[in-house]
């Protein structure tokens, strides 16, 4: 039995109408970062049309997949985060141009990876979205990518672990979400200079995914430029520029905190009893406390194990510290703050339901779906395209 | 039509101040929006500095911050006190002939300013307004306070990281400010193609946790599915080996590899023969400690950069391990033009980078590096609200407007 949300509300608001009502957008590619690009456009209301191979997407094959019986085809939940509320259809992609669904798009986005040759698009006059991991061109343009390789190459790796190495590869596919998410934006401020009547030729756009991550780690090159480097990888949560800042063991959870200004950092001590601390001025700069790090973190720790998480987290928000609750994946699902957001929703597949997040962005007006349900592969087949077109 | 005038026309009002909200309205100015940033010279961007001293001032440290002038390139700031009622009243003056207004103030802030969306909307019927809090505008949680460590604390995240035996592991200092930064572009974008069809503004709430709970899409759908959280296992991989972070020659400097198929495999086993008494993926995942030590006896002999090319030219999926400085030598940036420089009064050339997508095989040009404190009062409030001269005066006089941060008595 999956976990379900406690109310399957599929929209909130007034008004059933979506921003993009109207606007047909294809994706030819299914990975997660052209996927997770088009979930977006979906989920405000545009037709989202799959044009699948005969195997289905790359998606369909990623974990975690729903459990089923032995014999039984695996059925992807991760694919059914992504794809929930779009059409799909089975294509031939050795010549797009001639897809139905292709001819009416407004917008076909794609990764050349996926393609099965060059031509596979020749002729089509649309705007084209391609996400890549290295763009289209550069030395890098054919290399095999990774969410690991991307965040190797960002240098975000570089800072996560402890002191001696090796660096630790964050988990799951965070690169190719970002890349979809930074394509959508490209892909919309496009669409949105054609209807503000700025641009009036189709466009061709170059999306990379190492450069969307980059939005993480550019400061660092910017820093190196001007002769102030990061120092090395500090420790398992240990980050310039200040301290304390980590996750730590309370009495029943985890506590993250972070405090940044001199008022942070006496609160903390006052909330704490940190009283050895509090009066030191040497302390209320941040990179100081940084330098003296390892003489503060036993006396933090020996006080946060004392306490409740919960009680010291409501405690030190009432007093300005921007403390945090650290939930489990278990917990994510019943912190009160989320439930009342509906941070999380039922997403259908097949003969199952099963939660996954909610779009972050919430228009008040005209609000998103919440949740959906997902198509079989080539369950659209035949569909009359021209009948999506507005 | 370049990418750099695709929204010519638009006028945002940026009330954001740090990374997250300041990023959200660059990336609309780098695409040619008219972005006006606002602040006061009491409470400017604290991205400028959270611990400002007369010393500071004095040395015009508000000029120098690095981590500001990256975030509000290509925009125009002014000044306004907005506890003063003519700094309140021209920044409603200012709303009235915009399209969005975004902000990422604590909760109570701008109600108890009456600059909430009610009275922004007063005035301005069709205005498009964001709120980026931590935790969303609605909930318990709506008026409590994070940075982008806190953000990254409540998603989840950490514990998807690292290993079973060690804490619940962050990424990065700030990992919510810039994905909260690329969600808030979004919801402005998607409420502005809204407001253009149908000349319809609105409130968008956006929570920066929520922004960062799709990248650990894959431990939620696992917990949700399976009804419990999935192993925290490290660099290693369930299906696939070698697979981890190597050891390379000098300090501190390491390699990816993730062997991924069988054609992968053997193309390392050609390079490294010494994995040769390894055979089929069985056996490798069975014996992965071993298989770890044998090829990381190999790659602390390599230098990393020329390593992952050389892996890369045999189709293995591999990449040297950045820094700040190698960034700035990555070869694929420099090929493709993404480090961008911008001349600016107090720091002289800087690099930017460019916006990750492009309409061709150039990146879209960046115009103007980040403005100085109150640098566009005049031709803001002169040349937009037709302010004259002598109002612009007294209003320097009263201290609604100027050009130095004050330090809060």
């Amino acid at each position: 039995m999956q976990q379900q949300a406690p109310h399957s509300t599929e929209t909130k608001g007034s008004s059933q109408t979506k921003p993009f009502d109207g606007l047909n957008i294809v994706d030819v590619s299914g990975t997660v970062a052209t996927s997770y690009a088009c979930k977006l456009f979906a989920d405000y209301g545009a037709t989202v049309t799959n044009v699948e191979s005969a195997q289905g997407f790359p998606t369909r094959q990623l974990k975690p997949f729903i459990p089923s019986t032995p014999g039984e085809e695996p059925v992807s939940a991760m694919h059914g985060y992504l794809h929930c509320n779009k059409a799909s259809v089975v294509g031939n992609h050795n010549n797009l141009a001639t897809e139905p669904a292709v001819t009416q798009a407004d917008l076909i986005v794609y990764d050349p990876a996926t393609l099965p040759n060059t031509d596979s698009l020749a002729g089509i006059n649309t705007n084209t979205c391609a996400i890549s991991w290295f763009g289209l061109t550069g030395p890098y343009a054919k290399y095999q990518g990774s969410d690991g390789v991307i965040h190797a190459l960002t240098g975000l790796m570089k800072g996560i672990g402890e002191e001696a190495g090796p660096p630790i590869i964050p988990n799951g596919v965070q690169a190719q979400i970002v890349g979809g998410l930074s394509a959508f934006n490209g892909a919309l401020g496009h669409l949105l200079g054609q209807l503000m009547g700025n641009l009036k030729q189709p466009f061709a756009l170059d999306n990379s995914i190492f450069e969307a991550n980059m939005c993480m780690t550019d400061l660092m090159a910017i820093n190196a430029f001007n002769e102030n480097p990061l120092p090395p990888r500090m420790g398992i949560n240990r980050f310039p520029p200040t301290y304390p800042l980590g996750i730590w063991p309370c009495k029943d959870g985890w506590l993250g905190v972070t405090a940044l200004t001199p008022s942070q950092w006496r609160a903390f001590c006052q909330l704490l009893s940190l009283d050895d601390f509090v009066g030191v001025d040497f302390f209320n700069a941040s990179i100081n406390r940084l330098a003296s790090a390892d003489v503060l973190e036993p006396a933090i720790i020996q006080a946060l194990a004392t306490h409740s998480t919960e009680a010291l987290f409501h405690k030190g928000q009432a007093m300005r510290i921007p403390l945090a609750r650290v939930p489990t994946m278990e917990e994510l699902f019943t912190v009160d703050q989320y439930v009342s957001r509906q941070a999380f929703s039922n997403i259908s597949m097949q003969d199952s339901t099963f939660l996954a997040p909610s779009i972050p962005f919430r228009l008040f007006d005209t609000p998103p779906h919440f949740g959906g349900r997902v198509a079989a592969l080539g369950e659209d087949n035949g569909l009359d395209f021209a009948e999506t077109k507005v | 039509m370049s990418t750099e005038k695709l929204l010519n026309g638009l006028r945002i009002i940026d009330l954001s101040m740090g990374w997250a909200g300041p990023l959200a309205a660059r990336n609309l100015a780098d695409m040619g929006a008219q972005v006006i940033k606002v602040e006061s010279c009491t409470h400017f961007d604290w991205w400028r500095s959270w611990e400002a001293t007369p010393e500071w001032i004095e040395d015009n440290g508000a000029e120098k911050a690095l981590a500001y002038l990256s975030v509000n390139r290509n925009k125009l700031d002014i000044t306004l006190d907005l506890e003063n009622p003519t700094g309140r009243q021209l920044l409603l003056d200012l709303v009235a002939q915009a399209d969005a207004v975004i902000e990422n103030y604590s909760g109570a802030v701008l109600p108890k300013l009456k600059l909430d969306y009610p009275h922004l909307k007063a005035v301005n019927e069709q205005i498009v307004m964001v709120s980026m809090p931590a935790f969303g505008t609605t909930g318990p949680w709506a008026n409590y306070r994070a940075y982008g460590s806190t953000v990254e604390h409540s998603s989840g995240l950490p514990h998807l990281t690292g290993s079973a035996h060690q804490p619940p592991t962050m990424q990065h200092v700030a990992l919510g400010d810039a994905i909260g930064g690329l969600n808030g572009t979004a919801a402005l974008l998607t409420a502005l193609w809204h407001k253009q069809k149908t000349g319809q503004g609105q409130f968008v709430d956006l929570s920066q946790v929520e922004c960062l709970i799709p990248l650990g899409a894959e431990g939620v759908l696992h917990q949700s599915v399976h009804n419990s959280p999935p192993p925290r296992t490290g660099n290693d991989h369930a299906d696939f080996a070698p697979h981890g972070v190597y050891p390379c020659k000098g300090d501190d400097q390491w390699i990816l590899i993730q062997v991924m198929s069988e054609a992968q495999w053997q193309a390392l086993q050609n390079l490294c023969t010494e994995l040769n008494q390894f055979s089929d993926i069985t056996d490798r995942l069975e014996r992965r400690s071993a298989l770890n030590k044998t090829l990381a006896q190999w790659t602390a002999n390599q230098q990393s950069s020329e390593l992952m090319a050389q892996l890369q030219s045999l189709g293995i999926t591999a990449a040297t391990l950045n820094n700040g400085l190698s960034l700035l030598e990555d070869e694929q940036h420099k090929a493709r033009g993404y480090m961008q420089w911008l001349d600016r009064a107090f720091v002289g050339k800087q690099p930017h980078p460019s916006l990750p997508f492009r309409n061709g095989s150039d990146p879209s040009p960046l115009n103007t590096p980040a403005p100085t404190l109150g640098q566009h009062n005049k031709e803001v409030l002169g040349g937009i609200l037709g302010l004259n001269d002598a109002e612009l005066e007294k209003l320097a006089l009263e201290a609604v407007i100027g050009d130095k941060p004050k330090l809060e008595t």
